[in-house]
């Protein structure tokens, strides 16, 4: 069963001629048309993020000047990042869509969620918009989680890092980040060095790839690199920042994935859910529109088990050699992390088990 | 006081950045530093979709007129945020770095009264900032006294 929350961005928050644009939507939503899913596809209305909701990841004077801005008819956050008379209500019904699919995936007990919003919200730190996003989408979702008392692992594969999630997760011990992206690119945050606050230390992960990097490098990176680190973890919930700018027809970036490539991540990813009905997926970037759909119609058409694979996967691309070099510096980190932390005399012991598990399974 | 042997600073074409362009350029060229104007790539120019602009030319410019030799000039352009590349070019810096950004960058977010670079630098650059003021203030220059060191 697939739950589509949303859509919300279909017409509103137009920045003209940016590559962040309503069409996208529309995209992705003719991916999910070829699919055919009849009877197994439920669609779920985006309610509109509370303040309480948003307020557990972004500053209220953000918040609130975010909001304010919007209703002047907004402007330029930045030299990427627009905002219009219509991107605070978007924007508020984007960072609620999430939690709208973790409800409806809790009352049935089993399926999977695709979040399909815009703006997207990797990008968005705590007090800041950038990098086309506005309010953390996927960060507002996984912090009602964790208010819950659950644990949960965020999944990146946008061809930018998240340095909004990343941020606003920093020293959370009950979200693990993780992260693949081009390298060096916007916005600059991302090496394998960074790995999480002295209260979660190991719990960021970021594996940069060069320019090029086919989706074999990737499903190296899970393997080797990743799914030791979320075992370790023992997550309730996988939620992914579902960006598809790594599409080889992106016009963003470098990276080489065909459509085919989501779809064999996205099974890999599925492996790391522990039971039924907790995998959550949320549109990020992506800005090519026929690489949106085919890639939309990959990733769930893998995750329903219905695979709907034009393209090829890709292979042969560099990117092994830093995958290495990522697992060996990570390694270097977390041991002078824990290191600082013996030496303060505060390391505790659940930091202390995941830094053992995953050396031991790293490369 | 020991002369900063590298003064990176932010720029991005905006009337502020322009400002901090000037006072880093004049101090730069009275202490005898390298100015590396810095300039961080975005989403949009990296992919050519907004035009990539005369920014060098422009900061060459304004450096020579403050009397920055050409070799002591670095045009440093990295795909970024500008806090972080600012940051990650003091990391690799050789030497002493002192960083300055204008007050507030290009576009208009919305209520602060600095800017998002210069706060996130404040919390976060691994090296002296400073932020250059709009207006009269930012002609303020140090001034070498007679022993060669400079002041204010």
């Amino acid at each position: 069963m697939l739950i589509v929350a949303g859509p919300v961005g279909a017409s509103e928050h137009d920045g003209g001629s940016h590559p962040e644009r309503p069409a996208r939507v529309g995209a992705v939503l003719a991916g999910i048309d070829d699919l055919h899913l009849g009877s197994d596809l439920i669609t779920v209305d985006a309610r509109p993020a509370t303040r309480d909701d948003l307020l557990r990841v972004h500053d209220a004077q953000y918040v609130d000047e975010l909001e304010a801005f919007s209703r002047r008819g907004g402007g330029s956050l930045d030299p990427d990042t627009y905002v219009t008379d219509t991107s605070w209500d978007a924007a508020r019904r984007a960072a609620g869509a999430g939690i709208a699919a973790v409800d409806a995936l809790g009352a049935r007990g089993e399926g999977v969620a695709f979040v399909v919003v815009r703006p997207p919200g990797h990008h968005a730190e705590g007090a800041r918009g950038m990098g086309f996003c506005l309010l953390n989408n996927v960060a507002v979702t996984a912090a009602a989680l964790t208010a819950r008392g659950e644990r949960v692992v965020v999944v990146d594969w946008d061809v930018h890092h998240g340095n909004g999630t990343q941020e606003i997760f920093w020293d959370d011990p009950a979200v693990l980040y993780v992260s693949t992206h081009q390298w060096p690119l916007y916005p600059g945050t991302g090496r394998p060095e960074e790995v999480g606050g002295p209260g979660a230390i190991g719990a960021t992960l970021n594996v940069p790839l060069p320019p090029g990097a086919t989706g074999d490098v990737l499903l190296q990176v899970m393997d080797d690199v990743v799914a030791p680190a979320v075992e370790a973890f023992r997550a309730d919930w996988v939620l992914v920042s579902c960006g598809y700018d790594a599409h080889r027809d992106d016009p963003l970036a470098e990276l080489m994935l065909s459509s085919a490539d989501f779809g064999a991540l996205a099974r890999r990813v599925a492996q790391f859910v522990p039971s039924p009905g907790r995998l959550v997926l949320f549109l990020e970037g992506g800005y090519d529109l026929q690489a949106l759909r085919r890639s939309t119609a990959a990733t769930l058409g893998a995750l329903m088990g219905d695979p709907a694979e034009p393209e090829a996967p890709t292979f042969g691309g560099p990117g092994g050699d830093a995958v290495r070099s990522a697992a060996r510096d990570r390694k270097r980190a977390l041991d002078e992390a824990s290191d600082r932390l013996h030496a303060l005399g505060s390391l505790d012991a659940p930091v202390t088990v995941r830094r053992r598990d995953e050396s031991g399974g790293a490369p | 006081m020991t002369a900063p042997m590298q003064i990176v600073v932010g720029y991005d074409g905006s009337p502020d950045s322009e400002d901090a362009l000037r006072w880093a350029a004049s101090v730069a060229a009275e202490l005898g530093a390298t100015l590396c104007v810095a300039h961080a790539v975005g989403l949009l120019e990296h992919a050519h979709l907004v035009p990539l602009s005369a920014h060098e030319e422009r900061a060459r410019s304004v450096a020579a007129h403050a009397g920055v030799d050409a070799a002591a000039f670095e045009w440093c352009v990295l795909d970024g945020e500008p806090a972080s590349v600012l940051c990650r070019l003091a990391e690799g810096a050789d030497g002493p770095v002192l960083l300055v950004v204008g007050t507030r960058g290009a576009g208009e977010h919305p209520g602060a009264v600095l800017g998002s670079t210069s706060l996130a630098l404040a919390e976060r650059a691994p090296a002296p900032v400073v932020v250059v003021p709009r207006g009269p203030s930012a002609e303020i220059r140090p001034r070498r006294v007679p022993d060669g060191s400079p002041r204010a």
